[in-house]
């Protein structure tokens, strides 16, 4: 008798905590629902890409000296180049480069590796085509500059959250001017040089001290 | 009947319409026979309109609970996109699968979807504002939801996909074991009403607004029909016999265009009518929080006055929508709440947790009325 009544006490107990805990779950969506939204409106707003951001390829056919680096890194040996030899001045002579990138990675060792720099990352993620065969870009397409999203006047530009200022959440309605949270590798470096300028010349710390502080934060503000 | 014959009438259409029409010199039986497809066509639509809202609150809500905008290009706020989702799958292609039963495969969302619609006619807005106040109202609804489950199981066999029949066979699993707790409660109610028409059902629950909902005689009931309901809905945290990430999408699979729209249709018309029955049993149904008698009775009005009788014919659909909605709401804000739960979860909390609990709550329910009849309806 009473091990049954243990029994349905304990049940009891145990439902009263399951409803509980949806109790405190039912709060969670609910107070959810007075959130603004975060999504971002994707054909009228596009978020900034970051500075490394690793979309199409950019190409400059005239930097190019045809060394196949470029396919050598490649996991796949996707990029094409297609050159023939100039006996008469015994040099190279490019004659058409092409990447696929319905087939590319983006990994990024190509531009890694390229020995003039004339491989770049753009921006450019939107590759969406009709028929993959389209995505093998050859050499005029790989020139071409994409469209920036803060250019485009078709285009909400947006900040990535890591490019907002201190303490905005909100991306919509930052001023393009406001400068974002923390301190950008130059502005580290300048406060990193600063202790060791008053050790070489001490007797002129009263004067030139100031000077750095007040420059870092009109570089911040 | 009698007992509807002694609470006032209010707001009655039908004779009015009986008797305009006869005015005009038409028999009473042409008069009547002209009034009974009015009700029909209203309730049809209105149950139609419903699903369009629900469709609209679900995907709105949705969207704000996981911080997203949802539909907001047709029409102001998107409050046109169910109408565009029904129209594509209107004019989408209907297949039937190769090698399925093509009967059965037309006649498995049928019957999902007519015994959903027929027991609308016992859903109350007001004293007289529904399609037939039947007898056995609150039982017929029991009763014809029971045909679902076969309508999924056809439909699930017959599409010849192994996905399908599976589906079909957790929703028909599902049904039978979450229809007799289900019962339970609505026969403890019935209990404390001495009737099952659930336009007495609302009546006995009006005697003093809000105090005098079922709500708080029988809360226990309350949060089994809820949980019975959403599962006969196939609303989640019960939504496994569509469980997408295991059945594709259940007994739905093979449908598309306008079979699969009769399916849509059915669950959405589905969650109305379960929200709307909840207030009905639980939440005073069409009554105003505190009653209009007494409003009326403040402000010096007769209820019998015509302009009363609008306005309380006006708050009872008022109030019997909002509840429902509200219902709607808490059953949207659960779904993103509550994880789906597994088939012998679900088997479990049906078997051994509401029906025992359904019991003795039928049990007590009883004891109760034995020993207070003033207060549980001697």
């Amino acid at each position: 008798m009473f091990g049954f009544l243990k029994k349905v006490g304990d049940y009891t107990k145990e439902a009263v905590s399951a409803a509980q805990y949806l109790g405190q779950g039912l709060a969670v969506t609910f107070d959810h629902l007075k959130r603004r939204p975060i999504t971002v409106q994707y054909p009228y707003e596009k978020l900034i890409p970051s500075e490394r951001y690793r979309g199409r390829i950019h190409y400059e056919f005239d930097k190019c000296i045809a060394c196949e680096v470029c396919v050598r890194v490649c996991p796949i040996n996707l990029p094409v180049v297609d050159w023939v030899m100039n006996k008469a001045t015994k040099k190279k002579e490019l004659r058409n480069y092409s990447i696929d990138f319905g087939v590319c990675i983006f990994c990024g060792n190509c531009v890694e590796y390229c020995p003039t720099n004339c491989l770049s990352m753009t921006e450019e993620y939107e590759l969406a085509a009709f028929d993959r065969h389209s995505l093998n870009y050859d050499n005029v397409a790989l020139g071409r500059l994409p469209t920036s999203v803060t250019s485009d006047p078709a285009v909400f530009a947006l900040r990535e959250l890591a490019y907002l200022p201190k303490g905005v959440m909100e991306p919509h309605g930052v001023p393009a001017n406001a400068p974002r949270a923390g301190r950008l590798p130059e502005q580290v470096l300048a406060t990193l040089s600063q202790p060791s300028a008053p050790a070489t010349e001490q007797t002129a710390t009263s004067s030139t001290a100031p000077n750095p502080a007040v420059a870092d934060q009109g570089a911040q503000s | 009947m009698e007992t509807t014959a002694l609470v006032s009438s209010g707001l009655d259409l039908q004779a009015s319409f009986v008797d305009a029409l006869q005015g005009l010199g038409l028999s009473p039986g042409a008069a009547r026979l002209l009034w009974l497809p009015l009700p029909m066509v209203t309730v049809l639509v209105a149950a139609v309109v419903g699903v369009l809202v629900n469709v609209w609150l679900e995907r709105k809500i949705s969207a704000a609970v996981q911080q997203r905008i949802g539909p907001e290009y047709a029409g102001p706020l998107g409050v046109l996109q169910p109408m565009a989702d029904g129209l594509k799958l209107v004019f989408k292609e209907d297949i039937i699968p190769a090698r399925a039963d093509g009967l059965l495969f037309t006649l498995g969302p049928v019957l999902v979807l007519v015994p959903v619609i027929l027991s609308w006619l016992v859903v109350p807005f007001g004293q007289n504002l529904l399609i037939s106040n039947v007898g056995v109202g609150i039982f017929l609804w029991i009763s014809l939801s029971s045909i679902q489950p076969i309508g999924l199981l056809m439909s699930g066999y017959s599409s010849n996909n192994k996905y399908s029949l599976l589906g079909g066979l957790r929703a028909a699993a599902q049904s039978i074991s979450y229809e007799i707790p289900l019962a339970l409660a609505v026969l403890a109610i019935v209990l404390m009403s001495n009737s099952l028409s659930t336009v007495d059902i609302v009546n006995q629950q009006n005697g003093a607004g809000i105090l005098s909902w079922n709500i708080w005689r029988q809360p226990v009931g309350f949060v089994i029909f809820w949980i019975c309901a959403l599962a006969e809905c196939e609303r989640l945290p019960f939504d496994l016999p569509e469980a997408e990430e295991e059945l594709v999408a259940g007994y739905q699979t093979e449908y598309s265009g306008m079979k699969f729209a009769l399916f849509y249709l059915g669950s959405y018309i589905n969650l109305v009518l379960s929200a709307l029955l909840v207030s009905v049993l639980y939440l005073g149904g069409w009554g105003f929080p505190v009653p209009v008698e007494w409003l009326a009775g403040w402000l010096g009005q007769s209820v019998d006055a015509p302009v009363v009788q609008m306005i309380t014919a006006t708050t009872g659909i008022v109030m019997t929508v909002l509840k429902a909605y509200l219902l709607v709401f808490f059953a949207i804000l659960l779904r993103w709440t509550v994880p789906r739960v597994r088939i012998d979860q679900l088997l479990d909390l049906g078997w051994k947790f509401l029906l025992p609990i359904a019991l003795v709550n039928l049990l007590v329910t009883a004891a109760l009325k034995l020993a207070f009849p003033m207060a549980f309806g001697g």
